[in-house]
């Protein structure tokens, strides 16, 4: 069965789709067929780094989980979008983004259960090589779900004090799930810091290893924003940091 | 009028440079003199002169040879020398210039003649020690950035620049602020860093924990979490 990696932050805001998004595609450019999940159906956005607009969302992951349509149906192969010559795939289950679909989510919720059989589908369907889902911040009933059933688990923070506590928890519950791998990969991380002592400081207070640290910069901020950045900036040095992580995750 | 100046009058001829002083001090400024090139060259490394007046034809060194080892000298060779002499040579006049003299004062020296040149001298003098005095300013601001770089500045580097009322002045006390507004920001920062453990408190994040873990759905995920996972056996 093709590993499952959870990518997840206690807060908002910290990279996590940008880091998923960008793993994805560097397993894709090694020939490895990747399924991405927008697990985050609350506040959904991963879509917009594959250049996918609402139109040509035909179907979503909200549809597979309200018994609309086989999860299949909700994969969108976005490869095209990132490069034509990428010697792998990328599978997309983009969450809605139309607004009564996430007022129903907010009121109803969903039988968060369907997540993990939807996974499993999907792999089989699409003979995936990895799968990876972008969870929705903090620790609700599905992102339990999400690390629960994943082999590999990425938690995204940023290296201030608002995320320390909290990252924290996410740890602990994690290692309660007995998930088998866990990084963690610091972003947002301002440029004064010194990398080797922020990796060092962070690995020791939650004893586990960091993945990467990775740069603030405004020149990324505005980069990030457009699209897959490992395929825009094949040579910048953050696409090395994002491949350390993807190797980290594969090793 | 321009200001005191300090000259060396180098003559051997006791008359020529009791001459020369005096006509110097008349014109205000302050004169020491040598009566030959050894003492001349030993005045100059002792203290510092505006301008020297130098008799050409002397004993060994001659006014050739204590010109040549002051224009090799970096620390005098911007030294305004005027040579004088009695001679009337063109050909003379010619390699003094060449070898970096100011101006050239004939004999019978006209008193008129010598305040022009003395003032032109003083004048060009102190131009290019302004222009020095700017570049080496405009060093100590190159080298503090060189510094910010290295993580090595010191504001206080910059106050002698920063005093000045001109755009260099101005450009140094801005780079002096931003400085210390970047370096506060890294300390801020660093200090931050600095209390990543102490800030998390523990037994806080514990509550949270249990308030997560104690709940049913988190005990039945956990119980069925290697059924949930059956690739890590089966791989």
């Amino acid at each position: 069965m093709a590993p499952i990696l959870s990518i997840h932050s206690f807060r908002g805001g910290t990279g996590k789709s940008n880091l998923a998004a960008n793993v994805a595609t560097l397993l894709a450019a090694e020939g490895r067929r990747i399924g991405v999940v927008d697990a985050d159906i609350q506040s959904p956005g991963i879509h917009v780094l594959f250049g996918m607009s609402q139109d040509a969302m035909r179907r979503s992951l909200n549809d597979y989980l309200w018994g609309r349509c086989p999860i299949g149906d909700a994969a969108h192969d976005v490869t095209s979008s990132l490069d034509e010559g990428l010697a792998g795939r990328v599978f997309l289950v983009p969450s809605s983004i139309n607004p009564s679909d996430i007022a129903r989510v907010m009121q109803e919720g969903y039988d968060v259960s369907l997540l993990n059989t939807g996974v499993r589908h999907l792999i089989k369907e699409l003979g995936l090589d990895t799968l990876i889902i972008d969870t929705h911040p903090g620790l609700n009933e599905e992102t339990l779900l999400s690390i629960a059933i994943c082999d590999a688990l990425v938690i995204v923070m940023r290296p201030d004090q608002q995320d320390y506590e909290g990252t924290s928890v996410a740890v602990s519950v994690a290692r309660k799930l007995r998930v088998p791998r866990m990084v963690l990969v610091v972003n947002k991380t301002p440029t004064v810091f010194d990398v080797a002592e922020v990796k060092e400081r962070v690995e020791r207070a939650y004893g586990c290893e960091v993945a990467a640290v990775l740069p603030h910069a405004d020149e990324l901020m505005v980069l990030s924003s457009g699209g897959v950045f490992v395929t825009r900036y094949p040579a910048h040095p953050v696409t090395a940091l994002y491949k350390q992580v993807a190797s980290c995750l594969t090793a | 009028m321009e200001a005191r100046a300090s000259a060396l009058v180098v003559d051997d001829d006791p008359i020529n440079r009791m001459l020369l002083s005096k006509s110097l001090e008349q014109q205000g400024h302050r004169v020491m003199m040598a009566e030959n090139g050894l003492e001349a060259l030993a005045a100059l490394q002792a203290q510092p002169f505006d301008v020297v007046l130098l008799d050409v034809l002397m004993p060994e060194p001659d006014g050739y040879e204590v010109l040549a080892r002051l224009k090799e000298d970096p620390g005098l060779r911007h030294v305004p020398v005027i040579m004088v002499s009695a001679l009337e040579d063109t050909q003379c006049v010619v390699r003094c210039i060449e070898m970096g003299a100011e101006d050239y004062l004939p004999k019978p020296f006209d008193p008129v003649l010598l305040r022009a040149r003395i003032n032109g001298c003083l004048t060009r003098k102190r131009l290019h020690d302004l222009e020095l005095e700017y570049m080496e300013q405009v060093g100590h601001v190159v080298h503090a950035a060189a510094a910010v770089e290295d993580g090595a500045f010191r504001p206080d580097s910059l106050d002698r620049v920063a005093g000045r009322g001109d755009a260099l002045g101005q450009l140094a006390r801005v780079f002096q602020r931003m400085a210390r507004e970047v370096e506060l920001r890294e300390q801020a920062l660093k200090r931050q860093v600095q209390q990543l453990r102490i800030e998390i408190d523990g037994a806080r994040a514990a509550r949270q924990v249990a308030a997560i873990t104690e709940t049913d759905y988190f005990q039945d995920l956990q119980r069925k979490v290697d059924e949930l996972r059956p690739r890590s056996e089966a791989d």
